[in-house]
């Protein structure tokens, strides 16, 4: 347990060497979760202000699980001539949402302009320990309706089954922690 | 009734991958900078008190209503069912399987939190975080992103409907 501990404290203390080395003000507030989240809540509203009459649904402005689903499903639409389905606003527009990509392609020129990119591998237990986690993930998000990010801004909108998912989000971390912390415990 | 938004429909349509991939390359940048992570927040304020990320998430929550209630001050008709209790009581916004009762949509967002906010914990991060520890060169959030997108098709062509079919039958849907 201590070595667990030991290894996110190591962690989150090189986040907090990085967040305190302010360059710019610019730069500053980019590290500052506070302002990023404030910043993406309010355009995520924008954007549906932009974009709601091409369809629904609302509160739709950023989600990784829902937005993934719907360029993968559209992309295999395409290709397999399938009818999976995906979101009005997808299905309307010419394109599907690219917020994902545009996540992707963001945090890639970041971490090449601050020189922050730099290529981690593991076993190969881990890769399908990891892919079995993305494809549950991805699942247990959709039946929810939404990654942790829709839900949050299903919460701003006023959806209280959104919050529901947010306490359940929390009872899911708690028995995480608990598990990763007997998991460190037996291996010592 | 159709939501009208600031762009007329025809516009709208050509409008959103243009929109939402350049609201996603400054979504990536910040989220690069600053570490931006909700299953992050919690898990670092149950274990040590840290509250750096959680109030990032919190700002997050707070920031989307500001933003939805301004413009929808501005112009109600984009944002038709804000604020959603108000307007349509218990049910969720669209998204999750539809056409379920109320019950059914509580034990939806039950286990399926609890089982996100697990998964996340022990592969260390949520699905933004994993994006963009994939940008940043990392191979096994890579994968789980490779998983997210096998698990999007496995949903919607298959369990989506068991699970709906499943709840009927108990009578919970």
């Amino acid at each position: 347990m201590i070595k667990f501990k030991n290894n996110y404290l190591k962690f989150i203390i090189m986040a907090e060497t990085k967040a305190n080395e302010n360059k710019t003000i610019l730069d500053g507030l980019a590290r500052n979760p506070i302002t990023v989240g404030i910043l993406i809540g309010i355009l995520a509203a924008f954007v549906q202000g932009l974009l709601i009459s091409a369809g629904g649904p609302e509160a739709y402005g950023f989600c990784v699980a829902c937005h993934t689903r719907d360029v993968v499903n559209d992309a295999v639409n395409s290709i397999a001539g399938t009818k999976l389905a995906i979101a009005p606003i997808s299905l309307n527009a010419i394109l599907p949402v690219l917020t994902v990509i545009g996540v992707l392609i963001g945090a890639f020129i970041s971490a090449k302009v601050y020189k922050e990119f730099k290529t981690k591998t593991g076993s190969a237990i881990s890769y399908i320990w990891y892919l079995l986690g993305g494809v549950f993930f991805m699942v247990f998000a959709l039946f929810m309706g939404g990654c942790p990010y829709r839900v949050a801004l299903r919460v701003g909108y006023g959806d209280v089954i959104a919050f529901i998912g947010l306490l359940a989000i929390i009872a899911g971390v708690l028995a995480g922690i608990k598990i990763a912390t007997a998991m460190a415990e037996r291996e010592g | 009734m159709a939501a009208a938004g600031w762009l007329s429909k025809e516009v709208a349509v050509i409008a959103v991958p243009i929109v939402t991939i350049l609201f996603g390359i400054l979504i990536g940048w910040l989220g690069q900078r600053s570490g931006f992570c909700s299953i992050g927040g919690f898990r670092d304020f149950f274990m040590f008190r840290h509250t750096r990320l959680l109030f990032g998430y919190l700002a997050l929550i707070g920031g989307a209503f500001i933003g939805y209630f301004v413009f929808w001050l501005i112009t109600p008709l984009a944002f038709e069912h804000f604020f959603w209790y108000m307007t349509s009581g218990l049910t969720p916004v669209p998204g999750a399987p539809a056409g379920l009762l109320v019950t059914g949509y509580i034990i939806l967002a039950i286990i399926g939190g609890i089982a996100v906010g697990l998964i996340g914990v022990l592969l260390g991060g949520c699905p933004l975080r994993q994006l963009v520890m994939t940008s940043e060169g990392n191979v096994k959030a890579l994968i789980f992103v490779v998983g997210m997108c096998i698990g999007a098709v496995v949903f919607t062509a298959w369990l989506s409907g068991w699970v709906v079919a499943l709840l009927k039958g108990l009578g919970i849907a």
